[in-house]
């Protein structure tokens, strides 16, 4: 009997463990996601943010541009 | 309910039944979940990759910009270099010969289109359960429309905006043709009356013989204003504002409108005071107050030179009434130089209400009739009438953002768009069905075009003689 107990004590120390590992591995997988998540968002703002400046670049340059030729063609 | 856009796939990794025939299965169990997140890891990575790829190319699209930009730039910067001051083309005809800048606005659309979801959120969709497929009786219907579309239809709104856009900008062009039309029949009819050339010529000689005897003009105009507001106010304020008006007729009236704004309000309250004595004087004895009140729209030409004149009478004819508010407002428009103080003090409000009032207005008053109406009222009522097609085209615009088109974006429409159009009308008795294929081949590059077109119309109110000249020519 005792031994049997010993048995059924070890195997949920062991499943104790595993259990242990399991989660450690789940909530590393979850800050994998949340670090995707969160780069993800603040490449996108960045990203924007590069766009209005360079379609406000684009328009200045266009307006110099304009300025610039003398009737002349773009080249 | 949103859908997630990404949704890593064995959500719960114990959850998952236990074969029967297992000895210890609590390994099992750990087997088993240590499994699931391997899976899990898998479509993590899946995910991860189309996260990156996403940002990469749009990393990229912005890097080939970036680059043009820095060529142009450099372009620039040469050709600046050669630039010399005195080569600059000075002849008018340079000046006008060129085409006049404008910069190229792109507009966002086709923003949440079926095309544009993002993979993660297409393959979602694929797992869901597809429509019925009721297309295969479509070859059963008599109109030739699809019979899917009767059951769901992702691109039903953007038609509906679409052929709104379309219809509107009919109508507008029909209801111009119709104006048009119409003042040139006035115009043919009757000679034109310009505008009388506002002279102080009258006032000074009224004054010559000495202010007193100013009255008898204002006898006149009293009988037919009868404009209470207009009567009350002008006696408080007759005194003051014609010596203010002889002091400072000096001033200059092409100086900017702001600077007199904060100066109108200080003296409003105690003109106020002694205005509100006078209304009452003038109340109760009509004869004789009546000539300076009705003097008093006489009046207001010159005292809309002085700022805080203008401020004065503006100000009370708030308070009284809002007739006498178009009163001010009309007589002081039609000469040219008072524009410029006029506007600041009755703003929108007046102008607005000079809407109604104008009618009763013209029946007074000699020197300020209609044609001064037109002129200040002028800039107000486009905004104002455009202001009424204007919210169901703004609303459809601003409340369509998002449509859901087929996907068949054309790029060579905007050229052939007018044109097309214009066939689709000579076309309109005779074949309808070229004209929707034309439609359809439209696709949905429309969709700017269409706003623009808008756009286009509103501001149409103000010019539109040169356009609409050639509409003559296609009129039913």
């Amino acid at each position: 009997m005792a031994g049997q107990e010993d048995q059924v004590q070890r195997e949920i120390h062991q499943d104790w463990a595993n259990r242990e590992y399991i989660e450690v591995i789940t909530s590393s997988i979850k800050k994998i996601a949340d670090f995707l998540n969160s780069f993800d968002m603040s490449c996108r703002s960045r990203l924007a943010k590069i766009n209005e400046k360079l379609t406000a670049l684009e328009r200045r340059i266009e307006y110099i541009e304009a300025r610039v030729t003398k009737g002349e063609t773009l080249t | 309910m949103p859908l997630v856009t990404r949704n890593i796939e064995p959500r719960h990794i114990c959850r998952h039944p236990i074969p029967s025939n297992i000895r210890s299965e609590l390994e099992c169990v750990t087997n088993i979940s240590l499994a699931n997140i391997i899976r899990q890891l898998g479509s993590l990575s899946k995910y991860a990759e189309d996260v990156f790829g996403e940002l990469f190319v749009q990393a990229g699209e912005f890097a080939g910009r970036v680059s043009s930009l820095g060529e142009r730039v450099d372009r620039l910067q040469v050709k600046v270099t050669q630039l010399d001051p005195k080569e600059e083309e000075v002849s008018l005809h340079g000046i006008t010969a060129k085409k006049a800048f404008k910069s190229s606005l792109t507009q966002d659309q086709q923003l949440f289109t079926r095309p544009s979801l993002p993979m993660p959120v297409q393959d979602t969709y694929t797992y869901c359960d597809p429509p019925p497929p009721l297309n295969q009786l479509s070859v059963y219907r008599d109109d030739g429309k699809e019979a899917l579309k009767f059951y769901t239809d992702s691109s039903y709104f953007f038609d509906l905006w679409k052929e709104k856009m379309l219809q509107d900008t009919k109508d507008i062009m029909k209801e111009k043709r119709k104006h048009r039309k119409e003042k040139k029949d006035h115009l043919n009819q009757r000679t034109l009356n310009p505008r009388k050339i506002k002279t102080r010529k009258d006032e000074w000689e009224r004054r010559k013989m000495g202010e007193e005897f100013v009255v008898p003009k204002s006898d006149l105009m009293n009988s037919s204003e009868g404009l209470n507001g207009s009567i009350g106010s002008g006696e408080g304020f007759n005194s003051e504002s014609l010596e203010l008006s002889t002091n400072s007729y000096a001033y200059d009236p092409g100086s900017p409108p702001p600077p007199p704004g904060p100066d109108e309000l200080p003296p409003p309250p105690p003109d106020m005071a002694c205005s509100g004595k006078a209304c009452q004087h003038a109340e109760s004895k009509p004869p004789s107050p009546s000539s300076p009140q009705c003097f008093f729209p006489e009046q207001l030409p010159p005292k809309s030179l002085s700022s805080p004149c203008t401020s004065s009478p503006s100000s009370t004819f708030w308070f009284w009434d809002s007739p006498p508010p178009s009163g001010f407002d009309t007589p002081p428009s039609p000469p040219p130089f008072f524009s410029s103080s006029a506007p600041p003090a009755p703003p929108p409000p007046p102008s607005m209400s000079a809407i109604p009032p104008p009618p009763p207005m013209p029946a007074g008053g000699g020197p300020p009739p209609p044609p001064p109406p037109p002129p200040p009222p002028g800039p107000p009522p486009p905004p104002f009438e455009s202001s009424a097609p204007r919210p169901p085209p703004s609303g459809g615009v601003t409340a369509c953002s998002a449509p859901k088109p087929q996907p068949e974006p054309v790029s060579d429409a905007r050229s052939d768009l007018l044109q097309a159009i214009r066939q689709g009308f000579n076309l309109r008795k005779v074949e309808e069905q070229r004209e929707q294929e034309k439609r359809d081949h439209f696709g949905n590059d429309v969709a700017a075009i269409l706003s623009r077109r808008i756009a286009v119309e509103c501001s149409d109110s103000e010019d539109d003689s040169s356009e609409f000249g050639e509409d003559d020519d296609w009129s039913d």
